[in-house]
């Protein structure tokens, strides 16, 4: 019974792991960028969704709003931050990044206070049962649903779509998508409008679960994403998903069971180093 | 005069460290963003040390050895991983060190280790100590720069790969930055732990480890003056904007967002632009 | 006296397609050869094999009796071997003179303890100087390589690899992007250099300039060795034809 909840806990949090690193590969594949300030955008996600929330009720509403929103941040800070950055050196759009982060970070502290805010009535709680004494909560049964979900409509519109077709032939080749009529300046706007909008989904979420969001909220997946992308191999969508849910499962149980030799962040980076020791690429990365 | 000695330490250790990561990230090419785990080595190490009434003489260079060899245990990892993925890995790095130290009893665990005695050398003179740490380190940068090894870092720095089809060993040029970076950042922390006489493991995270990539990359990364300058200023900055107090880390990132943003290359490359500006009138 | 280069029955496979298969060949000191043959024919892969960059599975790789398999990459650039490549990688934060001598420094940067002991530049600036006169790039030899255009940079991809003092001088496809007169000038300036005494490699696609310049003609197809000796014969040897050809 251990087993099977430790189990249902790892794939939860690597459902969010999953929502949240996707959007960091996808800015990754395009140009990359390790963009730390991702996990800002989770946060401001959170942030708006609980405020949406005690204001219309609504937590659909809600989770519409933080998306749209954060979308468009997400694209502002492509055009004012990345995008003159983009012929320099990697590392200096990365600290530009982390500068941003640490900068938004503070903001949420100003604006929204240093203690967080609270769903005034936290929607769905409680839970079901799915075997005898096994109970999930609806939280958590809505992060599994809306990440299969939204997963499985972007796999289908990057498949099967021309927006898909051209996203992977800007990924793949920007000069040639370019010269077959793609507008490749588009496809970044919506790239970043995207991605953000995931991060913003996931922020609604995990605010959810804890019923909590705080200005801090963002720090952890501000590097644990940049893990989960490089241990899937760098811009390989596949690959990122993967080592979410592995990621997930592992930390799930390490605490557990040598979580008294190392922490949660510890066991993370040490199956990350390991793996990379046998194959730099990533797991689904190719050279 | 109290308050300069401790202003004055604090910057020559923050001056120290930073020339130590420039070495290995400005110098050879690659980025770390760990670097703090190998000052905690060494900070931990010379904690332990004097806790059992070690001389801090004795203690510095025994910090650095640990450091160095970690280092050199890290840089052969390194070598399987190149730019973003050693990015990642190097972080990887100052986590697994935070993780490890939280659990160990004998390093003080979550609390850490705190009363450690001052050394005979007195305030003043543990300050001379630093500063000249600093200024021999700094000199063996200058000199680093005008040989053949500064040569070959540039062209490892610039491409591996053309490196290698002429000649050169990048693999044992890499492993030499790597200790010798470590080492160095290995005695800042032993200097660290001797000047606040306290170590946590909070004090050498990944925070820190960005701090100090920040000051090297204010400063010019591979300007040895630049990183210099930018590593004493910002190491006092925030205590020197107290006024802004509850904005003072907002401050703090968008001064680093605006430098990224319009002088990648740091204060160092203000510098020779305005100094071209002047020459060519 | 020992022939320059030996590959010996070499064999690649890359998954479960073999991309050299049990090649040859055999180089005396003084040779230039042209490397030919059509796309696909394995050429770059041997290549790399006989730089270090891709190992073999099967066969050996010999300098003047000395065996490379087991080097890496730099330990064979020390042993002899020099490489111009195809798609030109100058140092781009370095002038054309400092690409130059730090090839020419190759006794001080050995390792990094001796390159630390190291200052004085201007002997290898003032062979690199002279280098890049030879190769025609005295004019612009404190220039910024990013600024230069193709036919340069592929000079001075040969200039560097001069640099190196090596007993063989690999050059890979140097005249693909070149119009013809660049093209011809470079050939005429790889000529002067075996005629000189240098031991070269050629692997190249012009093979109007190949068989202008290049006594013998190494000539490799599906990943085996097809044919070797002197141009004018080979490149008239029915399989030879059918090669480059197909099936007629």
């Amino acid at each position: 019974m251990l087993y099977l909840e430790l189990l249902f806990q790892g794939i939860v949090q690597g459902s969010i792991y999953a929502l949240i690193a996707l959007g960091l590969t996808l800015v990754y594949g395009l140009l990359r960028i390790l963009h730390v300030a991702h996990a800002a955008l989770f946060t401001l996600g959170g942030y708006i969704g609980v405020i949406v929330t005690n204001q219309t009720g609504s937590l659909a509403l809600a989770i519409l709003a933080a998306m749209i929103v954060v979308g468009l941040v997400g694209v502002a800070m492509y055009k004012l931050a990345y995008e003159p950055l983009l012929s320099k050196p990697p590392f200096i759009a990365l600290i530009a990044s982390i500068a941003l982060f640490i900068a938004a970070e503070e903001l949420f502290r100003i604006i929204f206070g240093p203690y967080g805010l609270s769903y005034e009535n936290p929607p769905l709680q409680g839970g079901f049962e799915i075997i005898s004494g096994f109970f999930l909560k609806y939280g958590e049964a809505l992060v599994i649903i809306l990440s299969i979900l939204i997963l499985s409509v972007l796999g289908w519109v990057s498949g099967y779509t021309r927006l898909g077709v051209s996203w992977r032939a800007t990924v793949t080749d920007p000069d040639m998508a370019r010269a077959f009529g793609v507008n490749t300046q588009h496809v970044r706007y919506l790239n970043f409008f995207i991605g953000s909008a995931l991060a913003a989904v996931a922020g609604v979420l995990v605010a959810l679960l804890n019923n909590l969001v705080e200005p801090t909220m963002g720090s952890v997946p501000s590097y644990k994403a940049l893990a989960i992308i490089v241990l899937g191999g760098l811009g390989s969508i596949r690959g990122t998903l993967l080592a979410s849910m592995i990621l997930g499962v592992i930390e799930s149980f390490g605490t557990i069971y040598i979580g008294h030799l190392l922490d949660r962040d510890a066991l993370a980076f040490g199956f990350l180093i390991v793996v990379l020791m046998f194959r730099p690429q990533g797991l689904l990365g190719t050279r | 005069m109290a308050y300069e000695i401790t202003l004055l330490t604090t910057m020559a250790i923050s001056v120290l460290f930073a020339l130590s990561l420039n070495f290995i990230t400005g110098f050879c090419g690659q980025i770390s963003l760990g670097h703090a785990a190998f000052m905690g080595v060494g900070a931990y190490t010379a904690a332990t040390m004097m806790k059992a009434s070690i001389s801090l003489l004795f203690v510095i260079p025994v910090a650095a050895v640990f450091a160095g060899v970690l280092g050199l245990l890290v840089g052969f990892a390194s070598l399987r991983v190149r730019h973003d993925f050693l990015a990642i890995t190097t972080m990887g790095v100052v986590f697994l060190f935070v993780g490890v130290v939280r659990q160990q009893e004998f390093l003080g665990g979550e609390i850490g280790i705190s009363g450690i005695q001052q050394s005979v050398l007195g305030r003043t003179g543990f300050m001379l100590l630093c500063v000249v740490l600093a200024g021999v380190f700094a000199g063996f940068s200058l000199l680093v720069k005008r040989s053949w090894l500064g040569f070959v870092f540039d062209s490892i720095a610039d491409n591996e790969d053309v490196s290698q089809v002429l000649g050169i060993d990048v693999a044992k040029y890499k492993l030499f930055a790597f200790v010798v970076g470590t080492a160095t950042a290995g005695t800042a922390g032993a200097l660290y732990a001797q000047h606040y006489r306290f170590v946590g493991p909070d004090s050498f995270g990944f925070v820190e480890s960005i701090s100090v990539l920040a000051m090297v990359v204010v400063g010019g990364i591979g300007s040895v003056w630049g990183v210099m300058f930018a590593a004493a200023v910002l190491s006092v900055l925030p205590l020197l904007i107290q006024f802004v107090d509850d904005y003072k880390i907002l401050v703090y990132s968008a001064l680093l967002f605006s430098m990224m943003r319009f002088s990648p290359d740091g204060l160092a490359g203000i510098v020779q632009r305005l100094l071209n500006r002047v020459r060519n009138r | 006296m020992k022939p320059v280069l030996e590959v010996k029955n070499v064999t690649v496979r890359f998954g479960g397609v073999t991309a050299v298969d049990d090649a040859s060949l055999t180089m005396q000191g003084g040779d230039l050869i042209g490397f030919v043959g059509p796309n696909g024919a394995g050429k770059t892969t041997l290549m790399r094999v006989i730089t270090g960059i891709v190992r073999p599975h099967e066969g050996s790789v010999w300098l003047e009796g000395k065996d490379l398999t087991k080097l890496a990459t730099n330990q064979r650039i020390r042993a002899g071997l020099a490489l111009a490549q195809q798609i030109v990688q100058p140092l781009r934060k370095m002038s054309l003179l400092e690409n130059v001598a730090l090839a020419c420094g190759f006794s001080k940067t050995a390792n990094p303890f001796k390159a630390l002991k190291s200052f004085d530049k201007s002997a290898e600036k003032a062979t690199a100087r002279e280098l890049l006169r030879r190769v025609g790039l005295q004019d612009v030899v404190d220039a910024e390589p990013s600024k230069l255009p193709l036919g340069y940079l592929k000079r001075l991809e040969v200039a560097r690899a001069l640099a190196l003092k090596p007993k063989l001088l690999l050059l890979d496809e140097p005249l693909a992007g070149l119009n013809q007169s660049e093209a011809s000038s470079l050939a005429d300036l790889i000529k002067t250099l075996n005629q000189d005494g240098l031991s070269i490699l050629l692997i190249e696609h012009n093979l109007r300039e190949v068989l202008r310049i290049c006594p013998q003609v190494y000539v490799q197809d599906l990943g085996k060795s097809l044919a070797f000796g002197n141009s004018n014969e080979i490149m008239n040897q029915p399989e030879v034809i059918k090669a480059y050809l197909g099936e007629s």
